[in-house]
């Protein structure tokens, strides 16, 4: 059985029929091919998926495509015109924020959307951000360098 | 010291902006025409004879083109790097649970998951050998037939006479370590592609690897046809640390299998759990330190017994333990040494390469040791360093004299200890210790040295092209590869350092195997210093050439009178002579003289005598010195780090930014290794399957680091680089150790420090059940995922209950548990979208209550402000669930519906009161019923739902009194994305006069689920708080745990645990109380 949802993604409007076992996660790197969201684990921990679903960070392997009727879903490839996403992006060039890259879509996933609510962060605030956001390369502390940077301009 | 235009400054790294813009093409991002997708079939035991497998099932599934078992190998089916031992695909004999028995190729990935599913396997069962000891004993089954005993190799080094050392030696002690199993954890699971390209029907293999070269040669041998007809080009490389060199030869060989046999693309992608249970593993040691010392606490002998478990198979196990042989006493000046080293097969998953190589384990150990023997005469760990410590002109372990490099084991243990304060510090936290509170804090600190690159392993040659265009661009390629590391941005910055122009000329391509000759494996952090001395020998042919048309122009002679700056070549002592450089291309180019040029490393002189254990096994050394702070709580185990300091001589650094990038995912890993990542193997079947179980660090648990370089340049690097990759890993664990014992006084021989190690002395797991072991249910999923899911959108939360009545639905929220657990289940399953539903998302202030829909997720509670004010526990403790996306989406009402006994929303709800209310329709009405959340909730996992019934509400009183301490104490394992160990929440009220008059407490994660404790209530209502009382409280509360849960075996762990846990939280009550509740 196929469910008919209908949403928007990176600010185009889709009309879809999905399978119940098709991830958010299947949905925008299969269908709509945008592969710059990553699978890590498939069980919500590594957030290497992460995409923006209605103003939130989620995890796109946690939700199914046919529970995203009406919704609005940016990915990473969606912010390619965000003024502050670029500003992030050339950040973590030059401060080390991205090393091997697989966790940066996800990071940055998260990062967007804290700083579009809040634009001068805590330390604490953006580790609760990106709690949800492995990385095995950086150790952290070069992706702390990188947003701070653009927060403090 | 040289000035560089360049070098050692803060540059952007050249193949950023196609990562974080999520454009980079990665293995699992490729797609192409007619591809097919494999899977894996695995072992369903550790250790077996494979009597039959039937395949007949599997190949009737729609859409599966091929399967292939070990009779399909056309060429040599056994692959090594050193030992081929290894069959990609077996053929009767499994060796561990990740051995492949046959490989699917389909035109879906759900039919070829499907076909793997239904691939019947037949065994004859063996007992595994899963223990190192057991596994040398005479008597026990040899894991390889076909070899003499169960070793897979071993190295020995020897200098001087360790026994005669002893017998002068004042003091001799003897120490026993261990380490477990480390995964790579990189992000991403390991992805190959294979193809025949159809114009030159050349076999393209594709994906995540490290080493493209071995790839090349194994699946030469595996199908029997020759290297020059395989094409490795790599994807852009999601992690590797060592971990995709033998599993991905392993993969690329059944890919590239699978694409001859069909004659079509085939794409193999692991699940987490396959790249988990399949992957190589960084070695246990066992690990036997037998030192003699004076008084001052100088070393006159060392000897050290080792055992490495190899695991099923040999990979990198002969290399892995001949470093560790080398290294194994540390850059010390000892006379008297003899180290053994022992690799020993078994039943348990293979270990290999991973980052550090044979040395996190050994520096762990030694220096760990080193701490001892300050201790045991009384000096400072500074001290015993410095007085042992190998200086210039020294003589190694191995009796290599330490001539042709900067010895600075020294300067860099006294850079760590200055930047750290060590002194200071040490200072301040001993006087903290003198406090009576749990929390103990540490500081400790690890020395060491590293050979750089492969030493006397092998062949250690690098390759690397340079060719400049005619508008003076130039393109540079290198045999070593970019793993994720910024080996292309080191590259490009030797390049342009060379030219002196900037780095935007230069541009890194990676080369596939048919264009650049076999540069070595990118291991060994050797990247730098062979792959960057080849492009430096590249650029200075070039240089010279181009130096030679242009130097009648710049009226020199010799190319050392002129500067290569800023995009200009300068007559050094004229600077007004000067040229362009794309000018001087140019006109080179005019003058028919050949701007490529192929730049090689030859390997330095190096030697090593395996029959007497001695040598000059590298051509140069590293040195590093971390220091790590730490925090203690004593009475659970939980370790909090709290600043490192690593020093690293590198020689000269070359990207500033790689550079600390490098040290500081380096420490990470050395803190998972230390602390967090207990790979859980059992019996030879891998417990931690995914990172739920395997934890990695978040960003909450590494600290602020000071990164501090030190620069001895090196006559052999490439302007003097050595190497930061391996070095940066190897310390912290030790020095973790170290800073423990400080904090504790007491030592740890067993990584990781679990909570469970640090306050039992020992590791506690959950035993496996030796019937569970062989119960492997036939319509088990191999591949785990979604199958068998549909999902209806209901139009209202009427219409959701009315299709609730049918037993086939089952409601699903925030599906974070849902999905979670559907990638296990094999039954289908009509799922009904409660999320969001109208009636369920609200969060309603009444006079009384507060009335929290079941839909509403956790972040909304804990942003919600009458939360706040009200049921502070309640949204403290939602804070602490899962992560941010999970808070997201994860939903109160799922949390209580799940019912697990570490449900964090669930023990504040208890404490406030919460009832639940339930509806249900019946025929023509809906039919509502409430009840107390505690009465809900019967047990784990099990909750008073009726058939048909959905959570609609949870109600929660509004206290009445503002007075009240609130307190929720939660242990995890980590800071973030926890599964709750143990909580305890409390709300405690007095009088004037301090009597208590209000007093709650429920537990989490103790007993089968979260609840009120009466008993130890009462003991304190009508009394002040007092010691005694408290005591009282502990001894109700220790029979309670007891009788509950006294025979578990985690409650070894969880009753003195949740004791001092209560009694630290008491504490907290007690001084609230004293300060005034506000």
């Amino acid at each position: 059985m196929k469910t008919p949802i209908q949403l928007t993604i990176n600010g185009q409007l889709q009309r879809l029929e999905v399978d119940g076992n098709t991830r958010l996660l299947d949905l925008v790197r299969n269908q709509m091919s945008l592969t710059g969201t990553k699978e890590g684990c498939g069980v919500g921990e590594c957030g290497a998926c992460s995409v923006i679903m209605n103003n939130e960070a989620v995890c796109s392997c946690m939700v199914l495509a046919a529970q995203c009727d009406g919704a609005d879903i940016t990915t990473i490839e969606g912010l390619a015109e965000d003024a502050l996403a670029k500003e992030l992006q050339q950040s973590f060039i030059e401060k080390g924020g991205v090393q091997c890259g697989f966790c940066t879509p996800g990071v940055l996933i998260s990062t967007r959307v804290l700083l579009g609510k809040k634009a001068q962060p805590t330390d604490e605030e953006i580790m609760d951000a990106l709690e949800g956001n492995l990385c095995r390369c950086t150790g952290y502390q070069p992706i702390l360098k990188s947003i701070k940077a653009v927060i403090c301009k | 010291m040289v000035e560089f235009s360049l070098l050692g400054k803060d540059i952007p790294r050249v193949d950023g902006q196609a990562k974080v813009t999520g454009k980079a093409i990665y293995g699992n991002d490729i797609t192409l025409p007619g591809m097919l997708y494999g899977v894996c079939r695995y072992a369903d035991l550790p250790a077996g004879k494979v009597l039959k497998i039937d395949t007949e099932k599997a190949m009737q599934v729609e859409g599966v083109v091929r399967i292939a078992t070990f009779a399909d190998i056309p060429g040599k089916p056994t692959v090594g790097v050193i030992i081929q031992d290894y069959l990609p695909i077996i053929n009767d004999e499994v060796c561990f649970t990740g051995d492949v028995l046959a490989v699917v190729a389909a035109t879906s990935y759900e039919a070829a998951c499907l076909a793997a599913d239904k691939i019947e396997v037949e065994y004859q069962a063996f007992e595994p050998v899963t223990d190192i000891h057991q596994a040398l004993k005479p008597e026990t089954r040899l894991i390889h037939p076909d070899k003499a005993s169960n070793i897979v190799a071993k190295h020995h080094t020897q200098k001087g006479n360790v026994e005669r050392g002893f017998n002068d030696s004042e003091h001799i002690i003897e120490r026993v370590f261990n380490v477990g199993f480390q995964e790579h954890g990189y992000i991403e699971p390991e992805s190959i592609t294979a193809y025949i390209d159809a114009s030159t029907g050349d076999l393209i293999i594709t994906g995540s690897i490290q080493n493209p070269h071995r790839v090349r040669g194994m699946v030469a041998n595996y199908l029997g046809m020759p290297q020059s007809n395989i094409d490795v080009r790599r994807a852009v490389m999601g992690g590797s640390f060592g971990g995709k060199d033998d599993t991905i030869d392993h993969l690329s060989c059944r890919a590239a299998l699978m694409a001859t046999l069909t004659n079509k693309p085939v794409k193999f992608t692991y699940t987490r759990e396959q790249s988990m249970v399949e992957s190589s593993k960084r070695h246990p040691y066992h690990m036997t330190y037998k030192v003699g010392f004076d008084q001052h606490g100088k070393i006159h002998a060392m000897k050290v017994d080792i055992l490495a478990d190899s695991g099923a198979y040999a990979a990198c196990t002969p290399f892995v333990t001949w470093r560790s042989v080398v290294q194994a006493a540390g850059p010390y000046d000892i006379e008297h040494v003899r180290v053994d080293v022992k690799g020993v097969y078994t039943n348990n998953i293979f270990t290999g390469a991973m980052r550090g190589f044979g040395s996190p384990q050994i520096v762990y150990a030694n220096e760990s040791l080193m701490d001892e023997i300050a201790e045991y005469c009384g000096i400072s760990p500074i001290e015993v360093r410095k007085i042992n410590a190998i200086k210039q002109d020294g003589i190694s372990i191995t009796g290599q004299k330490f001539s042709n490099h900067t010895v600075s084991a020294v300067e860099v243990l006294d850079k760590a200890i200055d930047g750290a304060e060590y002194q200071a510090k040490a200072a301040h936290y001993k006087q903290l210790n003198q406090g009576t509170g749990p929390i103990k804090y540490g500081i400790g600190m690890a020395l060491s040295y590293r050979g750089c690159s492969m030493g006397a392993e092998g062949v250690d040659t690098s390759s690397a092209l340079v060719s400049i265009n005619g508008d003076g661009s130039i393109n540079i390629s290198t045999g070593v590869c970019e793993n994720g590391q910024g080996l292309q941005t080191t590259m490009s910055l030797i390049a342009a350092e060379v030219f002196g122009v900037p780095l935007a000329m230069v541009k890194f391509t990676e080369p596939p195997t048919s264009m650049i000759s076999d540069g070595g494996p990118t291991v060994a952090s050797r990247a730098t210093v062979t792959g960057g001395n080849a492009v430096k020998h590249g650029a200075d042919i070039l240089k010279q050439r181009i130096f030679e048309v242009v130097s009648g122009i710049l009226h020199v002679t010799d190319i050392n009178d002129t500067l290569w700056q800023a995009g200009l070549i300068i007559n050094k002592n004229q600077p007004d002579l000067n040229i362009t450089f794309s000018e001087a291309v140019n006109k080179t180019k005019w003058a028919g003289v050949n701007l490529a040029a192929y730049g090689f490393f030859e390997q330095p002189d190096i030697s090593w005598d395996e029959e007497k254990g001695c040598g000059s096994p590298y051509f140069t050394w590293v040195y590093a010195c971390q220091v790590v702070e730490l925090s203690v709580d004593t009475g659970t185990g939980k370790i909090e780090l709290l600043g490192v300091t690593a020093a690293h001589d590198v020689g000269q650094v070359i990207s500033k930014v790689g550079f600390e990038g490098q040290v500081a995912g380096g420490i990470a890993q050395g803190f998972g290794f230390g602390i967090l990542e207990d790979f859980n193997i059992e019996h030879g079947e891998v417990k931690s399957e995914n990172l739920d179980s395997y934890l990695l660090p978040t960003i909450k648990d590494i600290p602020a680091m000071n990164i501090i370089a030190v620069e001895n340049p090196d006559v052999g690097g490439p302007f003097g680089a050595k190497s930061i990759g391996e070095p940066a890993t190897e310390l912290a664990a030790a020095a973790i150790n170290n800073a423990l014992s400080f904090a504790i006084g007491q030592r740890m021989r067993q990584l990781p420090l679990t909570l469970e190690q640090v306050v039992l002395g020992y590791n506690l797991k959950k035993p496996a059940r030796q019937s569970e072991l062989m119960l492997h249910s036939a319509d088990k999923k191999h591949t785990l995922r979604l199958t068998d899911l549909s999902l209806i959108n209901p139009t209202d939360l009427e219409h959701a209950l009315t299709l609730l009545k049918d037993a086939k639905y089952q409601a699903i929220s925030g599906g974070t548990d849902v999905l979670v657990q559907g990638r296990i289940r094999n039954k289908p399953q009509t799922l009904v979208n409660i999320s969001g539903l109208a009636g369920l998302c609200d969060i309603n202030e009444t006079a009384d209550t507060i009335e929290i829909g079941s839909g509403v997720n956790f972040n909304r509670i804990v942003e919600h402000p009458a939360v706040a004010e009200y049921l502070p526990l309640l949204a403290n403790a939602c804070h602490t669930i899962g992560s941010n996306q999970i808070r997201n989406r994860a939903t109160f009402g799922g949390n209580i519906v799940n019912a697990a006994p570490c449900a964090d929303s669930v023990p504040p709800a208890i404490i406030y009161d919460a009832e639940v209310e339930l509806m249900l329709a019946t025929e023509g009405a809906f039919k509502q019923r409430r009840l107390p959340l505690s009465e809900f909730i019967k047990g784990g996992y099990s909750t008073d739902l009726q058939a048909g019934e959905l959570l609609t509400k949870i109600i929660i009183p509004k206290p009445n009194r503002f007075d009240l301490v609130a307190k929720y104490n939660q242990l995890g394992r980590r800071k973030a994305l926890n599964i709750t160990r143990l909580s305890l929440t409390c709300l405690i009220g007095v009088d004037a006069q301090g009597v208590v008059d209000y007093c709650r407490f429920v537990d989490g994660a103790l007993f089968s689920k979260p609840q009120r404790l009466p008993a130890v209530e009462s003991v304190f209502i009508g009394h002040q708080i007092t010691a005694e009382r408290v005591k009282q409280a502990e001894n109700v509360l220790l029979d309670m745990i007891d009788s509950a849960i006294g025979g578990r075996w985690s409650a070894a762990y969880k009753q003195p645990v949740f004791i001092n846990m209560f009694r630290n939280v008491m504490d907290e009550v007690s001084a609230e109380l004293a300060k005034g509740v506000k």
